[in-house]
């Protein structure tokens, strides 16, 4: 396999797991960027773990997990319920807490980054696989009774809270879950590449999670999965004088779609239109 | 002491400027009912902008002239969009968000790219003016009385033109109840476009002060910014404009302050932390959200 | 210029929300001067036909006439610059203004009579002087009801509309507000009241509709309808 559709197999995976983190919390109105956080916290954790303690990556994997959680616990108590640009505040303050500390700790390299962690063998089709657990537990959480609690709390809060929707219990644990796959995300993001720098965890990261979440479509978990191949494609199928300008094209990307089609690419909507139509004349 | 009075200066002049960038923001979540994200980054290209004036004249009348000319164009230029969305989603206001996102991205990218090859600039030493105090290792330069005073100035007039004046009541009346707004025959369209023209204004005057106060402009000095903005807003209330106001005059103190008495990096994340603090305990702000 | 007076012309006006036909092609006048009333039970399209006036619904059909002028397809504030006002049901106001602030913006297209209308607005209301620095929402709900109805006289209107002002007040309070509109109508306003309280708004109009399912019923003259058999046992409360 070539190198780069190595890359860009792996990265497209890890993005769409980070894409589902925000995607899951905005079912309940939230853009949780809390996961952005939990991925730098899980990716340095496991990074040193594994090179210093040398650790097992299975081990590491169930910790970042846990890592991911407990945060999105301890924050959830807070900001459970809390209106969404609240909990916008949060991630982005926190983002920017851990890469200072992160940039000042010279243990894990400061700002030139941690490097050296071990690789491990058949990591893609492991990342394939988890992705598919994830994808499964999505879609089984979208089609139970949290999932369309969670469609009721998103149009309005009030009508949710009538019905009695526990709506700061939703919110926990969305966020949780949330967390959970952003710090197992961290931990595969450090084994993929055998380098952690701050310089990923950053604005351009949360902008760039917001794109694949948008312009593929925030209704579904379908849409996630496109946008994340389109927008990690847009640099390889260019010239590298395009591609440079990424930025620009995924900001774009995402002024025009919320004008065009502010469902994004893949909606519900599209989805009931390709479902099998029963009728109710049998017989 | 003198660390003290020093750093006192700059955190008005820091905080005045703070305020500003909140009440532009604010002013377009009450009337225009959107979240400008976007703000900042306008107001550090027309630092850009002045930037690149002064290359070319040493006219400063000029200089201010350019850069709050094209922070008025670009908070325009946003205006049709922004109306666009809020007219297809009813008042979604995260879509704005999103939409500033990606407005941001662009300005950003561009200011990366294309000006002095995406390395910050430094302002020339004639626009910040020479040191006019200094004791020991601490000095005050004149750019930063300059935002000091014109910050301060700014915030008054802003605040008596919204507090005192017909037009600033139909801004107020906007904010407030859209309903009774348009009961009252205030053409809703027209004012909202005027506070895009307004928050132009106040962008392009926030801009000249920032680049005295600061002397130089990077690209990703939008973001920082921009975060900066959102947080204090959160923390005061979305759309409190008197909370804004308070909150806005201390995070820049306490910025100060931190940067005086504690080493640099570690200095802007203690603000961060308050503040995150501040929200975790209190998510509606700390004077109460007014949307 | 043979045709009465008429401030107002409502022709086969038509206003839909979705699916639903709120107002069906009503036919509706009012002269220079007169106080007609609008009646109905709730649902029936009163507030909707209201709204579709001052252009805040969009009329899908048919024509407004404002002093000779179609105004069905202009914006609210041409409308309210034209000397039509609305005063909403629910007493909406500005409640973290002062009262004065509040009456200051009621006068948004009448800037130059300001103080003029000010001190006519206190004759009627002379509460709101009392209270005029203070913020509005703190008054009760009765005092509410005058600022927004202060409010809506400082744009010196040539025709008031006025939705449930009796909603949600104490018996007092409404007897209280019908005196000021009936003598707002004895100094020239022309009114055009939509109420659910059927015998207030008859006692005290000239004209009145009855609206049922979007539809004009019955018109007369309300003098006549207060003692029809069948307005009184749907509207009145039987015998």
């Amino acid at each position: 396999m070539s190198e780069v559709l190595y890359y860009f197999l792996g990265f497209t995976a890890i993005y769409i797991l980070m894409g589902w983190a925000l995607y899951l919390p905005y079912r309940v109105g939230q853009l949780h960027f809390l996961i952005v956080a939990c991925m730098a916290v899980t990716a340095y954790f496991g990074g040193f773990a594994a090179r210093e303690w040398g650790w097992p990556f299975i081990l590491l994997l169930l910790v970042g997990i846990s890592i991911g959680a407990i945060i999105a616990f301890v924050f959830s108590q807070a900001i459970g319920k809390a209106p969404c640009f609240t909990v916008v505040i949060v991630g982005l303050t926190s983002v920017f807490i851990v890469k200072t500390v992160i940039e000042n700790w010279e243990l894990l390299g400061g700002t030139i980054g941690f490097f050296h962690i071990p690789t491990v063998k058949y990591l893609l089709p492991i990342i394939y696989i988890l992705l598919l657990i994830v994808g499964f537990l999505i879609y089984k959480i979208d089609h139970s009774r949290l999932g369309r609690a969670a469609s009721v709390v998103f149009v309005d809060r009030e009508v949710a809270v009538s019905l009695g929707i526990d709506i700061k219990k939703l919110g926990m644990f969305f966020q949780i879950i949330a967390c959970a796959i952003a710090g197992m995300a961290g931990i595969l993001d450090a084994f993929f590449v055998n380098s952690v720098s701050p310089e990923f965890f950053t604005f351009s990261m949360i902008s760039y999670l917001m794109c694949i979440l948008f312009v593929g479509g925030y209704t579904t978990m379908w849409g996630v999965i496109l946008s994340a191949f389109i927008l990690q494609g847009i640099p390889l199928l260019f010239p590298s004088e395009v591609a440079s300008w990424r930025q620009v094209i995924y900001g774009a990307l995402l002024v025009i779609i919320i004008l065009i089609r502010p469902e994004g690419l893949i909606s519900r909507k599209m989805l009931w239109g390709l479902k099998p139509k029963f009728s109710f004349n049998n017989k | 002491m003198e660390i003290f009075i020093a750093q006192l200066i700059s955190g008005i002049a820091l905080g005045s400027i703070y305020v500003l960038l909140v009440t532009g923001f604010n002013l377009m979540l009450l009337v225009a009912k959107i979240i400008q994200f976007a703000y900042p980054q306008i107001v550090v290209i027309s630092m850009y902008t002045c930037w690149g004036v002064l290359q070319l004249t040493d006219n400063k009348f000029l200089v201010i002239l350019a850069g709050i000319t094209v922070s008025i164009i670009l908070s325009i230029l946003s205006e049709p969009i922004f109306r666009k969305i809020t007219s297809t989603q009813g008042v979604d206001i995260n879509a704005s968000f999103i939409a500033s996102m990606g407005m941001a991205m662009i300005i950003m990218d561009v200011m990366s790219h294309s000006i002095n090859y995406g390395f910050p600039v430094a302002f020339p030493p004639e626009w910040i003016g020479g040191n006019l105090l200094s004791f020991g290792l601490i000095t005050v330069s004149k750019g930063q009385l300059y935002a000091l005073m014109g910050g301060i100035i700014a915030v008054l007039i802003f605040f008596y033109l919204l507090y005192r004046t017909n037009q600033g009541r139909f801004f107020r009346a906007i904010a407030e109840n859209r309903y009774a707004a348009c009961l009252v025959g205030i053409p809703i369209i027209k004012t909202s476009i005027f506070s895009y023209f307004i928050v132009g204004v106040l962008g392009g005057i926030t801009a000249i002060l920032f680049s005295m106060l600061i002397g130089s402009a990077s690209p990703w000095l939008g973001e920082f910014v921009a975060l900066k903005m959102l947080a204090v807003s959160i923390v005061a209330g979305l759309g409190n404009l008197k909370g804004g106001l308070f909150c806005g005059l201390i995070l820049g103190i306490l910025e100060a302050m931190a940067m005086g008495y504690i080493s640099g990096s570690w200095s802007n994340a203690i603000a961060f932390v308050v503040m995150l603090v501040i929200v975790l305990i209190k998510p509606q702000g700390l004077f109460g959200s007014r949307i | 210029m043979k045709k009465k007076n008429n401030i107002l012309k409502i022709e086969h006006l038509s206003v839909t929300y979705g699916p639903i036909k709120a107002v069906k092609k009503v036919n509706l006048e009012v002269s220079q001067g007169e106080y007609v009333s609008l009646i109905g039970a709730n649902g029936a399209g009163k507030t909707s036909l209201l709204k579709a006036i001052l252009g805040i619904e969009k009329a899908e059909e048919g024509n407004i006439l404002f002093l000779g002028e179609d105004i069905s397809r202009k914006a609210t504030d041409k409308i309210v610059s034209l000397g039509l006002c609305l005063i909403p049901e629910g007493h909406i106001i500005f409640s973290s203004m002062t009262v004065l602030e509040n009456l200051q913006l009621g006068a948004y297209h009448n800037p130059s009579g300001f103080e003029e209308n000010l001190q006519r607005v206190f004759t009627y209301f002379p509460i709101l002087k009392k209270r005029s620095s203070q913020i509005a929402g703190t008054l009760s709900g009765g005092e509410q009801q005058m600022l927004s109805m202060g409010r809506a006289l400082m744009s010196k209107p040539k025709l008031i509309l006025v939705d449930e002002p009796s909603l949600g007040l104490a018996p007092k309070t409404v007897t209280e507000i019908f005196d000021i509109l009936g003598e707002l109508n004895r100094e020239g306003y022309s009114i055009l009241l939509a109420e659910q309280n059927a015998k207030k708004a008859l006692e005290s109009s000239h004209r009145c509709y009855v609206m049922k399912t979007g539809e004009v019923a019955i018109t007369g003259f309300s003098s006549e309808l207060i003692d029809d058999p069948q307005i009184r046992q749907a509207y009145l409360g039987g015998s």
